[in-house]
């Protein structure tokens, strides 16, 4: 009699153990929320620029190659200019580089400096820049 | 960049880039409205392969080339744009590590946790500053997100600011959006730079920015949450992020919190003025001063008892690792180097009657390096010649042109270190008054 109303009194208590842990562990569980946040994005500001038309043909004009000073670049455009002089007629070619060695920068992320190199450019009246950029 | 403005100018250009960075390149021509700006791809890399291979390149691009250069294309129609303020609002379902992982799958986070930026936080946030909540402060490159003083005031909640800490974050994104921060150039580089912060003046107190031991390191709320805040803007409303438009090679600690410390004007010697000061302001003044870095080398100094000891060492152990101007990158030459001296050099220097002009002109006389140091292939040695003079192979080239392009400040605590930071290509120091 007695081990039976042990026994009873053993599984009451381990039921009761797993009914709090089960209580606990539903109550811990972090409850799902809708959050109302702002959009951290911010709107884009795209003010259209116009591009130039291109020349329908290179023949009778100013090709400047402009070469930004990543290395090779000059090399690349070397070979262009080759190509160019070949295939094109009364063509003529400017290399920055001989022309304006200053404008050489590998960085120019300064606005200020690339304005600069522009203007010098646009001084030898090109119809056209090819440019060579990146590494 | 160069092209946009030769376009500006009248000038048609194509622009040849190579398959790594052509993606970088069109988003910044769109960026700028030039959605049909001519460009040729060649299979990367152009730098550092054999002359045989790079001609190759240019024959088979060639057909291309010739294509663009005689080619328009139609003009691409921009959607009207939407207005800046206010910021939309967004809802989002979920535990906070639901809501933080949806934060990062939509780019609006670094991959570190944020805290949920809403109205009420916002609102909260731009108590710390009297500029009205519309007012925009510029364009976030290479994006050219709107920046409005809500905006900021959004991610400062996002990094855990507190709204004391505004005009801090203010005056620092003010400094980067000014054209000589070369902001641009900064979060799109292969390089591992990042944003150099330096805060002097009595708000460093008034609103506990660490300025000593450990000053740029953890455990400094107001340095921590101001230097995220500044990463999240460039990256979420500049769009920098890896691997295009950020094309960081490594990239770093840098790209999460970026440096910042107060200096330390307790430990100035007698007779030093506070940076702010070398600057051309005023001692009561609260300020900060921004500029494009380098990863710092640290200079170890336990032994030397003399300032000429000490500047030697200095000059062996820094110039080596950055002088990178020289006849590779000229335009480095004239930009300001940081040099943040540890108080216990700057008592060494100051015990022995030195004052910062001495120390710049003897460390720029000591620290130069040969000029056969560096490859063949750069491209700025008759620039160097122009500005420097004659050089052979044994001239020792400093790394700036003049001493007076280090600048020093103070900082940190107790200890025998001093960090150097070279400035990355473009970029100058921009100091902004700190305004409440």
């Amino acid at each position: 009699m007695k081990n039976r109303l042990f026994k009873k009194a053993l599984m009451l208590l381990i039921f009761l153990i797993c009914w709090l842990t089960s209580v606990t562990a539903i109550l811990a569980r972090e409850i799902k929320q809708e959050w109302e946040i702002l959009n951290p994005e911010g709107v884009v500001k795209i003010e259209p620029m116009k591009i130039n038309p291109h020349p329908v043909t290179l023949g009778g004009k100013i090709v400047m190659l402009r070469w930004n000073g990543k290395h090779n670049g000059d090399k690349f455009l070397d070979r262009v200019g080759e190509l160019l002089i070949e295939k094109v007629k009364d063509i003529r070619i400017i290399k920055s580089w001989e022309v304006a060695p200053e404008t050489v920068d590998p960085i120019t992320g300064s606005q200020e400096r690339s304005q600069e190199f522009a203007k010098t450019i646009i001084k030898f009246k090109p119809d056209i820049v090819i440019g060579a950029q990146s590494d | 960049m160069d092209q946009l403005n030769l376009e500006k100018m009248g000038i048609p250009t194509v622009t040849v880039s190579t398959t790594e960075f052509a993606p970088l390149a069109k988003d910044t021509a769109l960026g700028q409205g030039a959605a049909d700006l001519s460009f040729v791809v060649v299979p990367h890399p152009m730098g550092m392969i054999p002359l045989a291979e790079i001609r190759k390149k240019a024959e088979m691009a060639f057909p291309e080339i010739l294509r663009a250069a005689t080619h328009s294309k139609a003009e691409t129609k921009f959607p009207p744009m939407k207005p800046a303020y206010p910021a939309a609002k967004l809802k989002l379902e979920g535990t906070i590590e639901e809501f933080n992982k949806l934060m990062f799958e939509k780019g609006f986070s670094l991959g570190i946790p944020i805290i949920p930026p809403t109205p009420e936080r916002v609102t909260r946030m731009l108590k710390g500053t009297s500029l009205k909540p519309d007012k925009v402060l510029g364009f976030v490159p290479p994006r050219m997100g709107t920046l409005t003083v809500e905006l900021v005031a959004i991610h400062a909640v996002m990094a855990g600011c507190k709204p004391d800490y505004m005009p801090v974050l203010i005056a620092v994104l003010e400094a980067l959006l000014d054209p000589k921060a070369n902001w641009r150039g900064l979060t799109t580089t292969t390089a591992t730079s990042s944003v150099l912060v330096i805060v002097n003046g009595p708000i460093i107190y008034e609103i506990g920015l660490a300025s000593r031991q450990g000053a740029a390191g953890s455990g400094h709320h107001a340095n921590a949450s101001v230097g995220y805040a500044i990463n999240l803007i460039a990256d979420i409303v500049g769009g920098s992020k890896p691997p295009t438009p950020d094309k960081s090679l490594l990239g770093g600690p840098g790209d999460f919190v970026c440096w910042i410390f107060g200096e330390n004007q307790l430990a100035l010697p007698q007779g030093w003025e506070p940076y702010h000061v070398d600057r051309g302001f005023k001692k009561t003044d609260s300020v900060v001063t921004v500029m494009g870095i380098y990863p710092p080398v640290d200079n170890i100094d336990h032994w030397s008892l003399t300032p000429e000891e000490h500047v030697n060492w200095w000059a062996n152990l820094v110039t080596p690792l950055l002088s990178i101007g020289g006849p590779c990158w000229i335009t480095q030459m004239e930009q300001p180097h940081i040099i943040a001296l540890g108080p216990e050099h700057a008592q060494l220097l100051a015990a022995a009657g030195w004052r910062k002009d001495q120390f710049k002109k003897a460390f720029w006389e000591k620290a130069r390096i040969p000029f056969s140091a560096w490859p063949k292939g750069c491209p700025n040695t008759d620039l160097l010649m122009k500005k420097f003079g004659p050089v052979r192979v044994d001239t020792p080239i400093p790394i700036t042109l003049r001493p007076e392009e280090f600048h020093m400040v103070i900082a940190g605590g107790a200890g025998k270190h001093s960090h150097f930071f070279a400035p990355f290509p473009g970029c100058f120091p921009v100091t902004k008054p700190v305004r409440k």
